[in-house]
């Protein structure tokens, strides 16, 4: 049998949907954090009966006639998939407003079960429910639930069992559907609010009233008022950046790469001098060197994707979002399309597809081309690698890119603004405020761990096949020969990035092996790390005497043979260009239109390429006294990219002044 | 826009004052922490007009404004808080 979960926004439906389940799906305390269908097991413990029984977790939505996108992914799963039950999660502290859609769910025919979830919040609201009147009234059984605490979930696990098939009545007869008009939906739709308005009155008691003020309010007057909201913020990523990549993070590294060392030896010694050298030097330069060199900033990773998780459970992030709108708003964006954005400091995949809550297409797309720039997870590692080797693990370059990032954003959505124009009719801005609470760390450490694993699983596939591959690559020559001492410029690899690096040589760093880095990096980000710690031969970057992030600055920075302008330009051009395959495919799958996806990626490449070009050139004017190499190339190459975009601008405007002509 | 523009409602310097009170009283208007019951929702997008009516925030019923913070305003709409930017807020007529 299927179950589906549906209530609004914010409701637990995800947490109900983890707890039942023993899946971990990403929550966070504001309306909108599921955005496409989850599917999974009710657990045995929550189950005696042993049958298997599917649980769909859906995203929230407020009524049955669908706002933005992830909204009608509800609807649509409700009316044409026919699950067995609807468990509809209503929040017991707002059932003004959630019974509404719980009337609407009763009328499809589907057997109804009401979890009153955040029932845990009633006696501290100081509010009561008649939940016996209640399910009497609805004709649907109630079960009072806590998610977060998994109170009351085996209850609703047989109640909901015991439901399958039964018939129900539907309290409040509707429109038919069929045949109404507009005039009769909205006024059938008051009578159901007067109904519903009617039944709370009867089932609740309040002893407080919701208006009244709260400290709640009090505080987010500070951290959400226009003005003040932008330092909080910036405080606030600051302190994230900081703790996972300078203190608590490097400090955790440590030990970690003291067993990556320690296994690295241990198959050494294993392997003694029997085996081929070829392939020792593959097993462990390539495949524990290359992977060790990631999974070295695990810790970091792990401690980042903990904060943030920390941050989502506040119920701060819905108060960014309003801080955030009307900046946004100038540049031709909304404030939720910060909430994407923030996702994407831990990875652009969920960030691309957090997108879909903004409704208009011209600024959900610009969201989904823009949000990639922020600095994933996967980018952790190699800003923290070049902040290690060429500034002396200074704390400044690590918020410098997010910061940077947030700049990128802004101009960006104001080129795209002039290429698209702004065709949003309204541009009005509407979010609901959850109520704060102090964030769980059990919850965030579930997350953490999860995250981290994902990310072992990724080291373990993905980046060590593609550090064998350039290993192997880097080894021999196209007619499979051992390449020779000082003949490195001879193997595959040098002879496929060298071309590449030519187009580099105007951004400071026009050699095959950073070229080769930046390359794999379009597979995962993580592999630009792996690939400089295979093709320059450095086994681990982090030291393990010393409480420093990276071993022998001096030695890797003298092997690279780079400038610290020249390294900066470097991590600069591999945060901002394009992200990895899978987040252009996420792209692709939002943006739907190859138009755009191909603009996206041009723009985003072209972005990469002129920043690094100007952090170069001005850099090294500034410190040398003189342009660096390949000036002029660069300058065209950046000529070509404004001058597409300057053309797009006119072709737009062209437009524009033909439309008003045929008005005229 | 708004179909009071037109009347001559700006030929003269009129009173920025006296303008403001002739103007449908709307929420950027109303009294932090008092009930008003809403008279109509003008909005541009019937589509925000349908939503704003999924929250239960439509003529007949009831809304206060807790406080607002810069463009934004925090609003209470049966039992469940709301921030609103400007442009709604206006649109929402008390």
């Amino acid at each position: 049998m299927r179950i589906a979960l549906a209530g609004n926004p914010n409701s637990g439906k995800t947490t109900l949907f983890n707890s039942i389940t023993g899946k971990i799906e990403h929550v966070g305390n504001w309306p909108g954090v599921t955005v496409a269908r989850k599917e999974g097991e009710i657990k045995s413990v929550y189950n005696p009966s042993g049958e298997t029984v599917q649980v769909v977790d859906l995203p929230g939505a407020y009524s049955m006639s669908p706002y933005t996108s992830e909204e009608s992914i509800t609807r649509d799963f409700v009316i044409e998939e026919n699950p067995d039950v609807i468990v509809n999660i209503v929040d017991a502290t707002s059932l003004s407003r959630s019974l509404f859609f719980t009337t609407q769910l009763l009328e499809i025919g589907i057997p109804v079960v009401v979890a009153l979830n955040k029932s845990d919040l009633k006696s501290k609201k100081k509010l009561s429910i008649d939940s016996g009147l209640l399910s009497e009234v609805l004709g649907c059984p109630v079960v009072e639930v806590a998610a977060i605490e998994a109170d009351g979930l085996k209850e609703l696990v047989t109640v909901s069992r015991e439901s399958l098939g039964r018939k129900l009545k539907a309290p409040f007869a509707g429109y038919d559907p069929g045949t109404a008009t507009e005039e009769e939906v909205r006024q059938s739709d008051k009578e159901r609010f007067s109904f519903v308005e009617n039944l709370v009155s009867r089932v609740e008691g309040r002893k407080v009233e919701s208006r009244r003020q709260t400290r709640q309010d009090a505080l987010d007057r500070v951290v959400a008022h226009k003005v003040l909201g932008i330092p909080v913020f910036a405080l606030i990523l600051y302190s994230v950046f900081s703790i996972s990549q300078n203190s608590v993070g490097p400090l955790v590294a440590d030990y970690l790469v003291g067993w990556i060392d320690a296994f690295y030896g241990f198959v050494q010694g294993l392997m003694g001098s029997g085996v081929h050298p070829l392939f020792s030097a593959l097993l462990l330069d390539g495949i524990i060197g290359g992977v060790g060199a990631i999974v070295g900033f695990l810790p970091l990773i792990m401690v980042l994707f903990f904060l943030l998780a920390l941050l989502e459970d506040s119920g701060y992030m819905a108060r960014v979002a309003v801080v955030m709108d009307p900046y946004f708003k100038k540049v031709g964006l909304s404030g939720r399309s910060i909430i994407p954005m923030v996702i994407s400091t831990g990875c652009a995949i969920p960030g691309i597809m957090a997108t879909r809550t903004i409704r208009d297409e011209r600024q959900r797309r610009t969201t989904a081309l823009l949000t990639p720039f922020m600095p994933c997870g996967a980018k952790l590692p190699v800003i923290a690698l070049f902040a290690g080797v060429f500034f002396a693990d200074a704390a400044w370059v690590g918020t410098a890119m997010y910061f940077l990032a947030i700049a990128v954003v802004v101009v960006g959505a104001l080129i795209i603004r002039k290429i698209t124009g702004d065709t949003s009719k309204s541009n009005y801005f509407i979010m609901e405020l959850p109520e704060y609470r102090l964030p769980s760390l059990k919850r965030a450490f579930v997350a953490m761990v999860s995250q981290g694993k994902a990310f072992v699983m990724k080291a373990v596939t993905i980046i060590l096949v593609s550090n064998a591959l350039v290993h192997v690559m880097q080894t021999f020559t196209w007619r499979f020969q051992v390449v020779g001492e000082g003949m490195a410029q001879e193997s595959i690899l040098a002879s496929l990035a060298g071309p590449v690096s030519w187009l580099m040589i105007p951004l400071g760093f026009g050699m095959w092996q950073l070229a080769a880095a930046a390359i794999t990096g379009f597979i995962a980000k993580e592999n630009v790390v792996g690939t400089l710690a295979v093709v320059f031969g450095i086994t681990n970057f982090i030291d393990t005497e010393e409480l420093v992030l990276v071993a022998g600055e001096s030695q890797v920075a003298g092997v690279m043979g780079l400038t610290a302008v020249a390294a900066l330009a470097y991590l600069i051009f591999n945060l901002f260009t394009p992200p990895c395959f899978a987040a252009i495919g996420a792209m692709n799958a939002e943006l739907k239109s190859k138009r755009w996806l191909l603009g996206a990626i041009g723009f985003q490449l072209g972005m990469g390429y002129t920043l690094a070009y100007l952090v170069y050139q001005a850099g090294t004017l500034i410190t040398t006294g003189s342009f660096g190499s390949g000036v002029l190339g660069g300058l065209a190459g950046i000529g070509l990219f404004a001058g597409t975009i300057v053309y797009l601008v006119r072709l737009r405007e062209n437009e524009d002044l033909e439309v008003l002509g045929g008005v005229a | 826009m708004e179909k009071t523009c037109s009347g001559g409602w700006f030929k003269g310097v009129k009173n920025r004052l006296a303008r403001e009170a002739e103007r449908p009283l709307n929420l950027t208007r109303a009294r932090y922490n008092q009930p008003y019951e809403i008279q109509s929702i003008e909005t541009l997008d019937s589509a925000m007009t349908d939503f704003l009516f999924t929250l239960g925030c439509y003529e007949g019923q009831e809304v206060t404004v807790l406080s607002s913070l810069g463009e934004n305003y925090v609003i209470h709409v049966k039992d469940a808080r709301y921030s609103i930017d400007r442009a709604l807020a206006q649109a929402i007529r008390i």
